[in-house]
C-alpha cells in the first residue's frame, strides 16, 4: 500500500479528497499548511505528495522545491485553481509531475495518480536495471580483470622471453625473461623503448615491414631461428627467436617476439665438444703411448742382445742386435715424422718424377713383410702415366701408408685358405687426373670403422698402429689437392683410391 | 744341447729379444712366426717349454693354447704367454670359450706381460724347467 501526502489549507478539501484516496487504497497523511506538510514528508518519505499551490505561509510550488531537494525520485502532483495555468507551467518546469484543476474531480485525480504510479513503477524498473547493470558491468570488470591476470601471469611464467609491441613497434608487452635476455627491467622497457632497440637490424626491419606494409593474409610468422640480440650490457646474447603480427580484424595491431635463451645449450655445446676433444687427445696420446712403448720393447730388446753378444764375443748375435736397434730407431723417426708432417701445414715439395717408379720404390720396400706374411703383391703399373709433378716424399709416404695397411689387412684375415694378395694400379683416369689404387682382399671393414679411418686418430692395430697412418695420407692428398676414398667389405677386403690432379710444371 | 724352448711371436724383435734370452741361459731356441707353423714344430721338435704371444695374425694365441691343452699327447708341455694383453684379458677369454662348449683348460703355468725384462723372463723359465 502507497504512502500519499495530502497538502492543502481547506480542511473541506482534505477530508473528501482523504476519503476517497483511502478508499482508492493509499495510507494518506493530511498537512493544512506547506510547513506542517513538509514536517510530515521528512518524517515518512511517501513517494507521493499532492500539494495545493496557493496556500499561506509556504506555498505549493515551495514545497515542490523543497520536497525534490530532499527526495528527487517523488511525485508531485500539484492542485491549481482554475485558470491558474501559469502556475501550473511553473510547477510542471520544476519537476512536478502533473497537475490537477479545481474543482478537484474524482476521475482526474485518480488518473494523475495512476500516472505517478506508473512513473514511480518505470524509476523504481529503472532503477532496478541500472543497479544490474552497474553490477553486470562490475561483474564484466572483474572477470576482464581476472582474464587479463591470468594472461599477464601465464606471459609471465612462459620460459620463453616475450616480447610484444602495439602498431607502432613500441614496447607493450616485456616478461620476466625477456628481462632477465636483454637485461631490461619491465618498466625500463614498456612504452619505453622500441624494437629497433631490441632486436638486431634485419629482424626489427622485417617486423616494421609487417606492421606497416603487408597486407593482412600475407603470410608473417617469422619461423625459428638463432640470432644475437644486444643486452643492456651491450653483451651478444644468443638467442632462438620467432615472431607473428598480430591482426585484430584485418587491422595490424602489434607485434610479438618469442626468445629462448640458448646460453645453456651453447654452454653444453661447448662442453660436448670439449670433452669430445679431449676423449680424442686422450685416445690419441694413449694409442701413442703404446706405439712408443712397443718401439721402446725393441730398442730394449736389441741393447740386450747387443749386451749379451758382446759378453760372448759373437759377432752374429751383435749384428741381429744392432740391426734391431736400428730398425727401431727407424720406427722412431718414423713415427716423429708423421707427426710433424700431421701437425704441421705445409706445401707439397713438387718435383718432376715418374709416379710408377715411387711405387715400385714402396712394392720393394714391402716386399720382405709381404712375403713374411704370406702375402702377394701385383704391380698394375700404367706406363703411359709417365713424368708427373708432386711431392715424391709425400706420395712415397701415401703408397706406403696404403700398401702396408693393405698387408696387416691380410695378415689379420681369419680365413686362413684364402690366397692373400695385394694389388696397386696406376692408371690415368682423364687427361687431367691419375688414380692410385691399393686394393686388398683382406679382412676388409664395417661402416664403423670406415666412419672412423679418416676422422680421427684411430687403429685396429692394437699396438701396432698409431691411428696416424691414414690422417697423414689424407692430408697430404689434400695439400695436392687431390682425394682419397674407399670401398670396403667385411671378409672381402677394401680398397683405397687416391685421384691426384696432373700439374703441368713444377 | 740344453732343453729346447719354442719362441711363438709375429714380431721379429721379440723373437730376437727372447730367443737371445733362451740362449743366454743355455736353452736351445726355437722359433715359429704364427701358430700354423708353430703347432708343427711342436708335434715335430717336441720342445720342452713354449713361449706364446697371443695376438698374432691367422692362428691367435688363444686358439693355440686350447689346442695344446686340450691334446692328450701335448698338454704337459708347460707354457708361459708373453703378452701385450693383460693375464685377466687372457684368462676371462678363455673362460669364455669354456662357457661356449668346449672343454675347461688350465691356467697356463706362468704369464708376463710385454714387455718383460730379460731377468724376469729368464727367471720363469728357469724355474718352469728347473
Amino acid at each position: 500500500m502507497s504512502t500519499l501526502l495530502l497538502i492543502d489549507d481547506e480542511e473541506g478539501i482534505r477530508k473528501v479528497l482523504s476519503l476517497s484516496l483511502r478508499k482508492d487504497g493509499y495510507q494518506v497523511l493530511a498537512a493544512e499548511n506547506g510547513e506542517k506538510g513538509l514536517g510530515a514528508f521528512r518524517q515518512n518519505l511517501p513517494p507521493i505528495v499532492l500539494t495545493d499551490i496557493k496556500m499561506p505561509g509556504i506555498d505549493g510550488i515551495e514545497v515542490l522545491k523543497r520536497v525534490k531537494e530532499i527526495a528527487p525520485d517523488t511525485e508531485v502532483i500539484v492542485i491549481t485553481g482554475h485558470g491558474d495555468i501559469e502556475l501550473a507551467i511553473q510547477a510542471l518546469q520544476l519537476g512536478a509531475s502533473d497537475f490537477i484543476t479545481k474543482p478537484v474531480s474524482d476521475e482526474a485525480l485518480s488518473i494523475a495518480l495512476k500516472r505517478a504510479e506508473q512513473k514511480l513503477e518505470m524509476k523504481r524498473r529503472l532503477k532496478e536495471y541500472t543497479h544490474d547493470l552497474e553490477s553486470m558491468v562490475k561483474a564484466a570488470t572483474e572477470e576482464l580483470r581476472r582474464r587479463y591476470e591470468f594472461e599477464d601471469k601465464l606471459i609471465q611464467a612462459s620460459i620463453d622471453g616475450i616480447v610484444a609491441t602495439n602498431e607502432k613497434g613500441s614496447v607493450v608487452i616485456f616478461n620476466e625473461v625477456a628481462s632477465r635476455i636483454f637485461g631490461y627491467s619491465r618498466l625500463e622497457a614498456i612504452r619505453r623503448m622500441d624494437i629497433d632497440v631490441l632486436y638486431p637490424t634485419e629482424i626489427a626491419r622485417e617486423i616494421k615491414e609487417g606492421l606497416y606494409g603487408k597486407k593482412y593474409g600475407e603470410e608473417h610468422i617469422f619461423r625459428w631461428k638463432e640470432i644475437n640480440v644486444k643486452a643492456k650490457d651491450g653483451q651478444e646474447m644468443p638467442v632462438r627467436f620467432s615472431g607473428a603480427i598480430l591482426y585484430e580484424k584485418e587491422e595490424v595491431v602489434g607485434s610479438v617476439g618469442f626468445l629462448q635463451d640458448i646460453r645453456e645449450i651453447k654452454r653444453l655445446e661447448q662442453e660436448l665438444i670439449e670433452s669430445e676433444r679431449l676423449a680424442a687427445i686422450g685416445q690419441t696420446v694413449a694409442g701413442l703411448a703404446h706405439c712408443v712403448k712397443n718401439i721402446l720393447y725393441g730398442l730394449k730388446g736389441g741393447v740386450y742382445v747387443v749386451n749379451t753378444a758382446l759378453k760372448s764375443n759373437n759377432p752374429e748375435q751383435l749384428k741381429t742386435g744392432w740391426d734391431m736397434v736400428n730398425r727401431n730407431i727407424g720406427k722412431v723417426s718414423d713415427l716423429v715424422m708423421d707427426l710433424l708432417n700431421y701437425s704441421k701445414e705445409r706445401e707439397p715439395d713438387y718435383q718432376r718424377c715418374f709416379l710408377n717408379t715411387i711405387a715400385g720404390e714402396v712394392c720393394d720396400l714391402m716386399e720382405l713383410a709381404a712375403q713374411e706374411a704370406g702375402v702377394k703383391i701385383i704391380r698394375n703399373f700404367n706406363r703411359a702415366v709417365g713424368e708427373v709433378t708432386l711431392d715424391p716424399k709425400g706420395i712415397h709416404r701415401c703408397v706406403l701408408n696404403l700398401v702396408s695397411n693393405a698387408i696387416d689387412a691380410c695378415r689379420f684375415d681369419l680365413d686362413r685358405k684364402k690366397d692373400c694378395v695385394v694389388e696397386i694400379k696406376i692408371a690415368l683416369e682423364d687427361k687431367d687426373t691419375v688414380v692410385i689404387e691399393v686394393s686388398d682382399n683382406g679382412c676388409g671393414m664395417d661402416e664403423e670403422v670406415k666412419d672412423k679411418i679418416f676422422t680421427s686418430f684411430f687403429s685396429t692395430k692394437g699396438g701396432v698402429g698409431t691411428g696416424l697412418g691414414l690422417l697423414v695420407t689424407q692430408k697430404i692428398i689434400k695439400e695436392h689437392g687431390g682425394t682419397i676414398s674407399v670401398k670396403s667389405e667385411p671378409g672381402k677386403g677394401s680398397t683405397f683410391a687416391i685421384r691426384l690432379p696432373l700439374r703441368e710444371n713444377v | 744341447m740344453g732343453k729346447k724352448v719354442l719362441v711363438v711371436d709375429d714380431d721379429a724383435d721379440v723373437r730376437t729379444f727372447v730367443t737371445t734370452v733362451v740362449e743366454a741361459n743355455g736353452y736351445t731356441p726355437i722359433v715359429a712366426t704364427n701358430g700354423e707353423e708353430a703347432m708343427a714344430k711342436v708335434r715335430g721338435d717336441k720342445p720342452d717349454l713354449i713361449v706364446l704371444d697371443v695376438l698374432m695374425p691367422r692362428e691367435s694365441g688363444i686358439r693355440m693354447y686350447r689346442e695344446l691343452k686340450t691334446d692328450d699327447a701335448l698338454k704337459t708341455i708347460p707354457v708361459v704367454i708373453l703378452s701385450g694383453i693383460a693375464k685377466r684379458t687372457f684368462l676371462r677369454s678363455q673362460a669364455a670359450l669354456t662357457e661356449f662348449g668346449g672343454q675347461a683348460v688350465p691356467e697356463p703355468v706362468a704369464y708376463l706381460e710385454k714387455p718383460a725384462e730379460p731377468e724376469e723372463l729368464a727367471g720363469t723359465i728357469k724355474k718352469v724347467l728347473g
